[in-house]
């Protein structure tokens, strides 16, 4: 009798395991999306070098700013950027997936890194300028279906200022490729403007 | 592999190269803010057309054989458009926005306030945007201008780039509200930047008997190397030293001259500072 009832709750057991593994991972609740892989160069920051704090919260800011921006443009959910962006930039982003949401249109971004060159840092600390080269694949929905997908390298101006407890995206701006010709133009006059 | 086999494999990859080429829209090259687009297609019928953009997000029906015409008011933001045909054929491509000419500027000025002829202690940054508030990337020459009524004005041209000008001047040799300006194109912007006197320059005091038997002393009106009055609220510390020791009254310049009243003493020696600087000492009693 002992050995049918032990018997009876091992196969009770292993029947609850099987089940838990086998339910869908959203009834544990969806895991919280990762932020993409980020990386800073500050070599060429000027007028003022970057400390070494302010670079970990560009990195920790950015990646979170890009999170947001993909959340909001594959749910069409305007009201999640206000917390990485401000100014134009929310603007611009905020138009874009109500424009999407009145079309039922929505697209998906899976993030493969981005790339961060400091390219101005104002001399007050009040104002960075960066340009992100970034890996990404772009899947274009129509209520939900993908219509049409592209894999590029997208290059991005953007402009971070300091808010009460972060940096916020005040300008997020896709640019052209460089063509060769502008690379070497841009390589050349390459100095910093401004003056002392 | 016979002459006949090869014949028929560079066939077949002419044609897939032919019919991948047909595959892509011809879409703008030179496209810019604000600015309609036409974009030409090819065969009959209709079909559904998407357009992703910043700011925009299309999805309308299209006659094929007919341009796709995009006005400019959809066109508003800098950036990849992503144009997507789906019907008789499904062709994809992008095409870049660059930002419309320098309409407006964002200027930011530090610090609002700042003490008179101070090296480098005032500093801009110019953001250069067009009409539709793309950062433009193309150089622009940008002025910028500090001045404070009555004396010359410093100015300094800096080209943009990547949209942004910036520039470190010296303060003003005088005191008062000076305009700090940022100009480019038909767009200016203004800060004011409150210059304040610097750092006392020669301090002096007089000293007489008080009525109650201490020492009064005054100084004479309390002003910067370059005679601007230092502000009202600025301490003056006024010390006598005499065989007893030493005492010390710190006293706030008021109407532009501080003044205190110093313990008795028969012999002692009376000094003046404010901050780093020194005044005048006197020699009050003594045989």
């Amino acid at each position: 009798m002992r050995d049918r009832m032990g018997w009876f709750l091992v196969t009770v057991g292993l029947l609850i395991v099987v089940v838990v593994l086998g339910l869908p991972n959203s009834l544990f609740g969806a895991a919280p999306p990762k932020s993409p892989d980020v990386r800073l160069d500050i070599s060429k920051a000027a007028p003022r070098d970057v400390e070494e704090q302010t670079e970990q919260s560009i990195v920790r800011d950015y990646g979170k700013a890009w999170q947001t921006l993909e959340q909001s443009l594959e749910e069409n959910r305007p009201d999640l950027l206000s917390a990485n962006f401000a100014g134009y930039a929310l603007d611009r982003w905020g138009q874009t997936v109500k424009a999407q949401n009145a079309s039922g249109l929505s697209r998906r971004i899976v993030d493969h890194g981005h790339h961060l060159e400091v390219a101005f840092y104002s001399v007050d600390g009040s104002a960075m300028q960066l340009r992100d080269t970034a890996q990404l694949e772009v899947q274009y929905l129509d209520k939900g279906k993908v219509i049409h997908n592209e894999t590029m390298t997208a290059r991005y101006m953007v402009l971070m200022t300091p808010a009460e407890s972060s940096w916020k995206v005040r300008i997020l701006q896709e640019i052209a490729p460089e063509t060769p010709k502008q690379a070497t133009l841009n390589s050349v006059s390459g100095e910093g403007t401004g003056s002392k | 592999m016979t002459i006949r086999r090869i014949t028929l494999l560079v066939l077949a990859v002419t044609f897939w190269a032919v019919m991948a080429a047909a595959q892509n829209l011809a879409v703008p090259t030179d496209a810019t803010a604000g600015q309609a687009v036409s974009i030409p297609t090819s065969g009959s019928g209709s079909a559904t057309l998407y357009v992703y953009g910043p700011g925009t997000a299309i999805k309308r029906a299209v006659e094929l054989g007919q341009p796709i015409q995009i006005e400019g008011d959809q066109l508003k933001k800098s950036g990849r458009y992503t144009v997507i045909l789906r019907g008789g054929q499904d062709v994809a491509g992008s095409f870049f926005v660059a930002p419309a000419k320098l309409e407006n500027l964002a200027f930011l000025a530090r610090p609002s306030r700042v003490p008179a002829s101070r090296t480098g202690a005032v500093t801009g940054s110019a953001y250069v945007f067009d009409a539709y508030n793309n950062l433009v990337l193309e150089k622009y020459p940008v002025k910028f201008e500090l001045s404070v009524e009555g004396a010359p004005a410093t100015s300094r041209t800096e080209d943009s780039k990547n949209g942004v000008a910036w520039v470190r001047l010296d303060s003003g040799k005088k005191a008062g509200a000076a305009q700090f300006v940022a100009s480019a194109g038909d767009a200016s912007v203004k800060r004011i930047v409150q210059q304040t006197a610097s750092d006392p320059c020669n301090i002096r005091m007089k000293a007489q008997p008080a009525k109650n038997g201490n020492i009064l002393v005054e100084t004479d009106p309390i002003r910067d190397c370059a005679g601007n009055p230092v502000p009202d609220g600025t301490i003056v510390t006024f010390i006598s030293t005499d065989q007893n020791g030493r005492s010390t009254v710190d006293a706030r310049i008021k109407r532009g001259f501080a003044q205190a009243e110093l313990p008795p003493s028969d012999n002692a020696t009376l000094s003046v500072a404010a901050g780093v600087v020194l005044g005048n000492e006197i020699h009050w009693g003594g045989r």
